[in-house]
């Protein structure tokens, strides 16, 4: 397929030249501000105190690294699972309605960018506090007799981080059922498909490139969210994040906090590459329905 | 008769009263149809005509708003598409992109719980009517046009339905292509006795393909018939100016000859007469083919002044005006024509039985 590329005013394609002094600004961006700090610090990992990898044996070494780790990668799953049964319905729906519905729909799902991760976090806070709303309406339903613990636990973590990071499921779910053209729905119906086989043979396959563009988005983000995970997790049930902080800040420990770095970009890396090469990442990013 | 082709007995399809209204627009008013058995019926219409919303109904993707659709008996007004046994061949193929060529013509099989052998053995079958064996483990975006439309057909008849439903199935194919494809839709519709419904704008197509024709405007049948009747006796004015090139030339009609505006009294036969046609304000239509060339002064000849000259080859457009300013075109064969000039006056003669009269009326 041609495509017509980056057009310079007069209509012509640019050229390979232009196009790459067009994102140098990019690049010089994301080699300051990120692969900078991140190779100096994994080189901290290995040189302090002293030359080799003593700081990684230290992870390997004490069983409550490996579990922070293990704790983040579930909570990291369970929060993409959670948002993508979440976001589906809410992707179809927004696909299925028009006017005054969609842009509802939409403002519902784009309004939280306009309010800081910190303020809806702190929200859930509120809701979730001894003597908050959550608990009150359970007491009321009698489900409980006396308040019970919500904040400062990992199921506190899960529901807000989900609500943070469901937009980014919609999003790509959204963009793929509307690739999707209504004829195909119309062909499987005449072909005898009811409406819940055609969504499994139809609809889902044709959507899964969303699903899992959406998927790898909320699981990489989550695996090293901060502030929720801190402002809402219990101190003793800890994610990676945390972890790096805690210790470059209390303990200045900046050598140990690299390394798990390190083993954050590690999984990181090789989730992504897994996902590549499983569900092939270039069809993930459009192009083939 | 290819291996693979099962005669089935096409559906019989009775519609009547049928009514859509889309918010205050009626897409579709009380429109009436009876299409027998193994018939190949075209709805042929301008954009807006109501063509597809009757298609629509039909495939049970829209619910009529009035009226009742009975398929081989079987009151289907409100029956969900996946339970009519139709199949059905859309405008832009509509092949599932996720699956391949044998799998796409095996979906309808699968929805009918057939074994998995079954379900191969039957999609190579009808991929063998349409000519495509051997193209079954090709992905959809690797065929051309041509053969993905014959892949859609492929589907839509592989579980042999008694009706076929096609909308505008060929608009996407280039000239070529969509004439062979015309023949091929023939030759399966010969084959399997199916009965087809067939949406298209392309009048063309729809006389070359359908057993009989029905003409829509407003959401109402403004003609059905056979091709050639309805391009040599078009019901009405609507269907004349639809169907083909026709000269529309006013006139009075007195009750037993037509005044022309230029002063000319024509004495059709009563043949001619389409409908009722009162005393007062008519029309004279004639097809230009119908035309020849002579000298304006020639007996029954029309006089003109001729306008343009348009050399196509085998035939050649003369435009031609009369004295009270109505065009009149003729399409005359280019062989034996005199050198005529731009400017120049000409008669125009035709067959009596050329000649069509529409009363006011028939508008």
């Amino acid at each position: 397929m041609s495509m017509a590329g980056f057009l310079q005013p007069d209509g012509r394609n640019l050229s390979k030249a232009g196009i790459l002094l067009l994102m140098a600004p990019f690049f010089l961006l994301i080699g300051f501000a990120f692969l900078y700090p991140l190779l100096s610090l994994l080189s901290i990992s290995v040189t302090e105190p002293q030359t080799g990898l003593q700081n990684y044996e230290r992870i390997l070494d004490t069983p409550v690294y490996g579990k922070v780790l293990l704790r983040t990668l579930w909570i990291a799953l369970l929060v993409s699972i959670l948002s993508l049964f979440l976001a589906f319905p809410v992707a179809m729906a927004m696909v299925s309605s028009s006017g005054a519905m969609a842009v509802f729909i939409t403002a519902c799902i784009l309004l939280p960018f306009w309010s800081s991760v910190l303020v809806r976090t702190a929200a859930w806070a509120v809701l979730l506090q001894r003597n908050g709303i959550v608990n009150d309406l359970l007491q009321a339903i009698g489900i409980i007799d006396a308040p019970v613990r919500l904040l400062y636990t990992q199921g506190a973590v899960v529901v807000a981080m989900t609500h943070v990071l469901m937009p980014f499921m919609v999003l790509p779910i959204y963009g793929a059922l509307r690739n999707i053209p209504p004829d195909y729905g119309r062909a499987a119906a005449i072909c005898g498909a009811g409406p819940l086989r055609s969504f499994f043979e139809v609809t889902l396959p044709l959507a899964m490139p969303g699903v899992l563009g959406g998927f790898i988005l909320v699981f990489l983000t989550a695996l090293g969210y901060f502030i929720t995970p801190a402002l809402l997790g219990s101190p003793q049930e800890m994610m990676i994040a945390t972890l790096i902080s805690q210790q470059l800040r209390e303990f200045l420990d900046w050598p140990f906090a690299a390394a798990l770095v390190g083993v954050l970009t590690l999984f990181v890396t090789a989730i992504t590459l897994l996902f590549s090469r499983v569900f092939r990442f270039d069809r993930m990013l459009g192009g083939q329905v | 008769m290819a291996n693979g082709a099962q005669t089935t007995a096409g559906a019989e399809i009775t519609v009547r009263g049928l009514e859509k209204k889309f918010g205050q627009l009626k897409a579709v008013d009380d429109l009436s149809l009876d299409i027998p058995s193994g018939e190949f019926l075209a709805l042929l219409g301008p954009s807006g005509s109501g063509k597809s919303t009757v298609l629509m109904m039909l495939a049970g993707f829209e619910v009529p708003t009035a009226g009742a659709i009975t398929i081989d008996g079987r009151d289907c007004t409100r029956l969900t598409p996946q339970k009519r046994n139709i199949g059905m061949v859309f405008q832009h193929y509509s092949l599932f992109p996720h699956l391949s060529v044998i799998d796409n013509v095996a979906f309808p099989l699968k929805m009918r719980g057939a074994s998995r052998a079954d379900r191969r053995r039957r999609a190579a079958e009808a991929l063998e009517v349409v000519r495509l064996e051997g193209y079954g483990d090709r992905m959809p975006s690797q065929l051309s046009g041509g053969q993905r439309q014959r892949v859609a057909l492929a589907r839509a008849i592989v579980y042999q339905p008694r009706l076929l439903l096609m909308d505008e199935p060929l608009s996407a194919l280039d000239k070529n292509l969509r004439e062979e494809m015309q023949l091929e839709i023939k030759r399966l519709h010969s084959e399997l006795g199916v009965t087809v419904v067939f949406v298209t704008h392309d009048q063309g197509e729809a006389l070359t393909m359908a057993d009989r024709v029905a003409i829509l405007r407003g959401g109402r049948i403004q003609q059905i018939s056979a091709a050639r009747e309805l391009y040599e006796r078009p019901a009405n004015l609507f269907s004349a100016g639809f169907i083909g090139e026709m000269n529309m030339i006013p006139a009075q009609w007195d009750g037993s000859g037509l005044m022309l505006a230029q002063g000319d009294r024509l004495a059709p036969p009563e043949a001619a007469l389409i409908g009722a046609v009162p005393s007062g304000v008519a029309t004279l239509a004639i097809r230009p083919e119908r035309l020849r060339v002579s000298a304006p002064d020639a007996p029954g000849a029309l006089a003109a002044t001729l306008e343009e000259v348009v050399y196509a080859g085998a035939g050649t457009l003369l435009i031609a005006r009369l004295a009270d300013g109505t065009e009149i075109r003729a399409r005359v064969p280019s062989a034996g024509l005199p050198r005529l000039a731009e400017g120049e006056r000409i008669g125009l003669t035709f067959d009596p039985d050329a000649l069509l009269v529409y009363g006011e009326a028939a508008a």
